[in-house]
């Protein structure tokens, strides 16, 4: 379990304070209206935003002093996941070593993880010839390599059209359970988090709001909840 | 967003480039606050050659800069206006404009408009009055607009590019003139970058030494930066030397500063883009006008740049290149220039780490190492080297190291313009592939390697080649520091010149402008060129 004990963040003006669990081998969905600060969390998470204080604990080891490449995260974003002058191959490979220096076998392993989502034999191409789909994938394939048991999912889906989001889903679905995977997801809509996360944490009013099942998400009564899903 | 700051490597690299550029400025002020007590203050009030330099710099400055953005205006509108075979042509002449050495300038100048030069040969010939006009202020305004001229034209013709295709049209359905035009489209895209570069060739012109020493012809057209030369160099007045220096840098402070409030800096962007259909390109009037500036800037740029290369065919080639100094000096300028355009990239990409790392912390911070990399358009070269003279001449012997101190100079002054064609990119990158590279752990050397150095290499290899060449072409710190052994080709080419070896000059000064194109096309070109 993965648990974060009165975290304070500082954004510019808003103060947000984060306390709750996002249990293993489960997808759990970030939701709650813009500006709520999801994607802070998803940051704290992985390091690339420091919190002024508060614990972040996983099997019980301390993740805040830990640096972003040594936590057990793995991040996808919206966008920029890809470096643009390095070929599928490379871009895949920055996850296996930071300086690129591969073994055989660990080039054999990229091929594999381009294979599993399905762009094999494409990773001399260069990111600017694939569609916003494959490039995804291909940001999925480094995510896969990195064997990090959590895996961060900051929208990135979003910038696709609807039928190639549904392939994504089911994509990450598969592997999810094929890795046996930690799923953290940051979405905007509420039918996508469900079709894939079977846990909800609902960040609202500066902090976690609600948390559960997401079968139960959907009969809150609270304003705050009742609001954000247009009821 | 707050980057964690637990990486240290990058500390000390950063560190060591910001000590290597707040070094020299550090030991300037100690020098120069060391010869503050003993300045004669009321010199400035009572004597009358002082007074006269300073309002000479001041005098010619302003010209310089009403001649070479008045002109660059209508000079660039035509441009924009007319498609001719060769505009292109005379876009990258303009563009190599900026790098020739100045001492090369003034000797095309001198075939141009000499005793001797084309211009009196043309009088003669119809039998009109000849003689001697470029030294004294003419010449010093025809080498100011050769340089400014092109850098102006190239920066306005490049704002007006900016203006969308759907604005001509819906112009031309409208019914504008061509004055009209100017005001409503072409005037707003313009007015906002006219200031700072007014501003900076103010600077540059008030600064100005090679071009004020070699065509001033005399103590009624001295500059400030030619007094401070003087006064170190010849008459070795410290005190004096302060002095000047002091009022030097709060005059180019303030019209900097007057420039930067006023309006908003461009970058300096290598592309001259595509340009569109106008719809003012038929009246004849403006036609007339058109060609009018166009052979006016053909007239200032290109023809003394032709006199070099033709005053060049001669036969003293074999003469001069038997001659062991010039390639002596060659060399010198040669390494000189490569070490000042890499050390000058180091320093500018440790600024830009420094600020990087500290811009979500300390804004203030981001906004000292800024000031910092824009600080040696303040401080002109001579005050830099007068302050390091100073500062070190207790220490070491001054001309024992001379090169390696003209080497540090000219990568602090060529600073402004690394930063200029890095920053944007630079920044740009850090904004997009932070998180991405600190959640892969792709730092220090891996993040050079890999993510840096490939997508940065267009604009480190333009950066390199305008700071190298510049660099070559340096005859200001040098004069300074030179010494009968060691020369620069520069430096060479200016003794020839003086002692009236024309053909000799003539051939160096094909050599130096060879070399000076040379380090610029195999910088941005090696470095600069991406791998397909």
């Amino acid at each position: 379990m993965l648990e974060l004990k009165d975290l304070v963040v500082q954004q510019g003006q808003s103060q947000f304070h984060f306390t709750g669990v996002l249990k293993e081998h489960k997808c759990t969905a970030l939701m709650g209206p813009s500006g709520s600060g999801k994607t802070t969390l998803l940051n704290v998470l992985a390091g690339f935003v420091e919190p002024a204080q508060g614990e972040l604990t996983w099997q019980g080891q301390d993740l805040l002093s830990l640096m972003p490449a040594q936590r057990p995260f793995t991040s996808l974003f919206q966008e920029h996941n890809l470096f643009a002058h390095l070929n599928l191959a490379d871009n895949v490979g920055l996850g296996l070593h930071p300086g690129l220096s591969l073994t055989k076998a660990q080039r054999q392993e990229v091929e594999v993880a381009l294979q599993q989502v399905g762009l094999q034999g494409m990773g001399q191409r260069l990111p600017a010839s694939l569609s916003g789909g494959q490039r995804q994938r291909t940001a999925l394939a480094r995510a896969l390599v990195r064997r990090q048991p959590w895996l961060l999912l900051d929208e990135p889906f979003s910038a696709l059209d609807p039928g190639l989001r549904q392939e994504m889903i089911s994509l990450v679905a598969e592997l999810q359970a094929e890795h046996n995977l930690s799923i953290v997801l940051v979405t905007h809509d509420p039918q996508e988090a469900l079709k894939m996360a079977s846990e909800v944490m609902f960040i609202a009013e500066g902090g976690v709001y609600w948390q559960g099942q997401g079968t139960d998400f959907l009969q809150q009564q609270s304003a705050p909840i009742q609001r954000y899903l247009g009821h | 967003m707050n980057f964690t700051l637990k990486q240290g490597s990058w500390l000390w690299v950063s560190g060591l480039a910001v000590l290597l550029v707040v070094g020299p400025f550090l030991a300037v002020a100690i020098a120069l606050a060391g010869q503050v007590a003993a300045i004669d203050w009321s010199l400035l009030l009572e004597d009358a050659y002082l007074r006269s330099v300073i309002w000479f710099s001041i005098w010619q400055a302003s010209l310089s800069t009403l001649l070479s953005v008045g002109l660059a205006l209508p000079l660039a509108r035509a441009l924009a206006r007319r498609h001719f075979a060769g505009r292109d042509l005379l876009l990258r002449v303009f563009s190599v404009a900026l790098v020739v050495p100045a001492i090369v300038a003034v000797f095309g100048l001198v075939v141009v408009h000499g005793r001797q030069g084309w211009v009196n040969e043309l009088l003669r010939f119809l039998d009109l009055s000849s003689g001697s006009y470029l030294y004294g202020l003419i010449g010093i305004l025809l080498a100011h607009v050769f340089f400014n001229l092109p850098l102006v034209t190239r920066i306005v013709l490049q704002r007006m590019e900016t203006i969308e295709p759907e604005s001509w049209r819906l112009a031309s359905q409208l019914g504008m003139s061509s004055w009209q035009h100017w005001r409503v489209l072409e005037w707003p895209h313009i007015r906002a970058v006219l200031a700072p570069v007014a501003a900076l060739i103010f600077a540059l012109c008030f600064t100005s030494f090679a071009i004020v020493m070699s065509l001033g012809g005399g103590p009624r057209a001295t500059t400030l930066e030619v007094a401070i030369y003087q006064a170190v160099r010849l008459d070795f007045d410290l005190p004096l030397a302060t002095q000047l220096s002091l009022v030097q840098l709060l005059l180019c402070g303030i019209i900097l500063w007057l420039g930067l409030r006023l309006g908003r800096p461009t970058d300096i962007s290598h592309s001259l883009g595509m340009s569109v259909e106008r719809p003012d390109t038929r009246a004849i009037v403006g036609k007339a006008l058109d060609v009018l500036f166009i052979l006016l800037g053909l007239v200032l740029v290109v023809l003394p740049l032709s006199g070099v290369v033709l005053a060049g065919i001669n036969d003293h080639w074999l003469q001069v290149l038997g001659d062991q100094q010039l390639w002596m000096a060659a060399w010198n300028s040669l390494w000189v220039a490569m070490s000042a355009a890499f050390l000058c990239l180091f320093m500018a990409w440790g600024l830009l780490l420094m600020q990087r790392h500290t811009r979500q912390r300390w804004p203030w911070s981001a906004a000292l190492i800024d000031a910092l990399g824009m600080m040696t358009l303040v401080v002109p070269a001579l005050v830099l080297g007068t302050g390091l003279f100073l500062a070190l001449r207790n220490w070491v012997d001054v001309m024992a190291i001379n090169l390696y101190l003209v080497l540090l100079v000219n990568s602090v002054l060529g600073l402004p313009f690394m930063l200029r064609v890095l920053t944007t990119p630079y920044l740009q990158l850090a904004q997009q592939h932070d998180r991405l590279c600190s959640s892969l752990g792709v730092s220090g050397w891996y993040r050079l390697r890999h993510i840096e150095w490939p997508v940065l290499r267009p604009a480190m290899g333009l950066g390199l080649a305008i700071v190298a060449a510049f660099s070559v072409g340096d005859l200001g710190v040098v004069a300074l520091f030179g010494t009968p052994d060691v020369k620069t080709l520069p430096l060479l080419m200016y003794q020839r010149l003086g002692s009236y070896q024309a053909d000799a000059a003539a051939v160096t000064a094909v050599m130096l402008l060879a070399l000076c194109l040379l380090v610029f096309v195999l910088l941005e070109k090696g470095i600069g060129s991406r791998r397909a």
